[in-house]
């Protein structure tokens, strides 16, 4: 029996369902295409609520967190997001999330929903026998992502916080439609947007959460999972599961950047020390393919016989392209080399790219900061 | 005729893996169903095999794609491709806008066709296939 999200009726009315992580979950609601580019020029909205929500709270939910993540917490004052990685004692990833300080001890960790069980199961090893509790939230309430440069526009009108005074990676509670919520100016696509976490209804009462969805359906465009992913692969971020997974270190990820530098005492610290003055074998960088679609799977190759993999690959409905994230030789990861990608018997001509995939001028929250 | 909302031509013959054929002059002209594109949601890239390469019935003669899946083509009938829809190169959307028509894929000069005809559905058959796999899901 698949699990479902408060939101789940409007969905099997107006989208193709699709499972995922265990969760019967909208694939499109018209087109994937159609919705990516929306979120890209508009505003999409996406149901995230299948995303683990776990608040931790209490005395030592400071210590305790420091002592997880390879990101120093006592730092990331209130109102602070922050993405980071929750590591194994070898550095392997266990998963990648969002963790938001609403108060001095007080936090919001959202995590991938397929890793939600292990990711607490390694936080309730690792927790103090005193001083933390920690709550999934998950089931009891609904998590939208309202994405594109058109999305402070589109959610204002229900919040009562200002948006515009709402700074990237920061968060802040508010009130949604008389519903107790928790607003953070992240997201999933590369664009401006917003992730809006709605604690007020229960499961018992989903018409509260709908009521969100719906107001915001007004302005904003339904998308389903697949925009969902295509978007954050143009936008060049990894998928756990498919590009980086507990086998993958930090370094290897191209996320060595969420460490913070001299931080030690958590969870994989001894082996990210060792690891970071050796060159890693194969890093984690973007393919822009010539012809047809690369997939996860599919070999790359350089002249030389050099081989790594693609590890997401899709159309790219911006530039028009195969596009794809891989695990390549190191020698080989410089923006601008030329290899091939396999694609059903035939070697088709592919270049190193830095990611984003899109023009940061035109695409993306960069271009919104400067111009307007 | 319609099932579901789905376009099925009376005048087509039909794989189960949901493909068309029809005579187009001296060729078999050959495509995928209505079903089959509204399935794949988006087609963003065909892989067409080459004219003058010979297909057999039933066996892959390319790929479709959308921006989440790869779907294989199976040819309907056995012969050498005459002539592929070379539009779809630029405008794979075709498939979606108009799958009987703009969006057909390639013609076969297909010499076994009656014989091979028998190995496929007829509309009304075809229709009855889509409705217990639509059934099914």
């Amino acid at each position: 029996m698949l699990k479902t999200t408060q939101l789940h009726a409007y969905h099997s009315e107006h989208a193709k369902m699709t499972e995922f992580a265990g969760y019967d979950m909208p694939l499109w609601y018209t087109t994937t295409k159609e919705e990516h580019i929306t979120v890209r020029n508009g505003s999409g909205i996406f149901d995230v609520s299948h995303m683990g929500r776990l608040e931790v709270s209490g005395e030592r939910s400071t210590e305790f967190l420091e002592g997880l993540l390879p990101t120093q917490v006592s730092q990331q004052t209130i109102g602070k997001a922050f993405y980071t990685l929750l590591l194994d004692d070898g550095a392997g990833i266990i998963d990648d999330l969002i963790v938001m300080r609403t108060g001095e001890s007080r936090y919001m960790v959202v995590v991938n929903a397929a890793n939600a069980q292990k990711d607490i199961a390694h936080m309730t090893e690792h927790m103090p026998g005193s001083g933390v509790e920690m709550n999934d939230i998950t089931a009891s309430s609904v998590m939208i992502a309202v994405q594109g440069p058109d999305s402070a526009n589109s959610l204002q009108p229900l919040v009562d916080v200002d948006l515009k005074g709402l700074k990237r990676f920061r968060c802040s509670e508010a009130d949604a439609m008389g519903n107790h919520a928790l607003i953070s100016r992240t997201g999933y696509t590369g664009e401006d947007g917003f992730e809006i976490v709605i604690l007020g209804p229960t499961n018992d009462d989903p018409a509260r959460g709908l009521e969100v969805w719906e107001k915001l359906s007004e302005t904003s465009r339904p998308c389903g999972l697949g925009a969902r992913d295509s978007l954050r692969l143009e936008a060049g971020f990894p998928l756990h599961g498919s590009d980086i997974d507990q086998d993958t270190n930090p370094f290897q990820a191209d996320l060595s950047w969420v460490i913070s530098s001299g931080k030690t005492g958590y969870v994989g610290s001894g082996r990210i020390a060792e690891l970071k003055p050796l060159i890693p074998g194969s890093v984690r960088k973007g393919l822009v393919v010539d012809r047809g679609i690369p997939r996860h799977g599919f070999e790359v190759k350089d002249d030389s016989g050099r081989a790594g993999v693609v590890t997401s690959g899709t159309y790219s409905p911006i530039i028009e392209k195969g596009i794809a994230l891989c695990r390549i030789d190191v020698r080989d990861s410089n923006a601008g080399t030329k290899v091939t990608v396999d694609i059903r018997d035939e070697a088709q001509k592919a270049l190193v790219v830095k990611t984003p995939f899109y023009d940061e001028k035109l695409y993306g929250w960069r271009r919104l900061s400067k111009g307007n | 005729m319609k099932l579901q909302g789905f376009d099925i031509p009376d005048d087509l013959f039909y794989t189960k893996e949901h493909e068309w054929a029809r005579r187009q002059g001296p060729a078999i002209r050959v495509g995928i169903t209505d079903y089959a594109a509204k399935t794949l949601n988006d087609v963003v890239y065909v892989t067409l095999p080459k004219v003058n390469e010979k297909v057999l019935q039933f066996k892959t003669m390319g790929t479709v794609e959308s921006i989440k899946a790869v779907s294989e083509l199976y040819s309907p009938v056995s012969g050498t491709i005459v002539r592929v829809n070379s539009g779809l190169e630029s405008h794979p959307e075709l498939v979606n806008k108009s799958p009987y028509d703009d969006g057909w894929i390639l013609e076969v000069k297909a010499p076994d066709f009656d014989s091979e005809q028998g190995g496929l559905l007829g509309a009304k058959a075809y229709s009855s296939h889509l409705e217990a796999l639509l059934k099914s899901q």
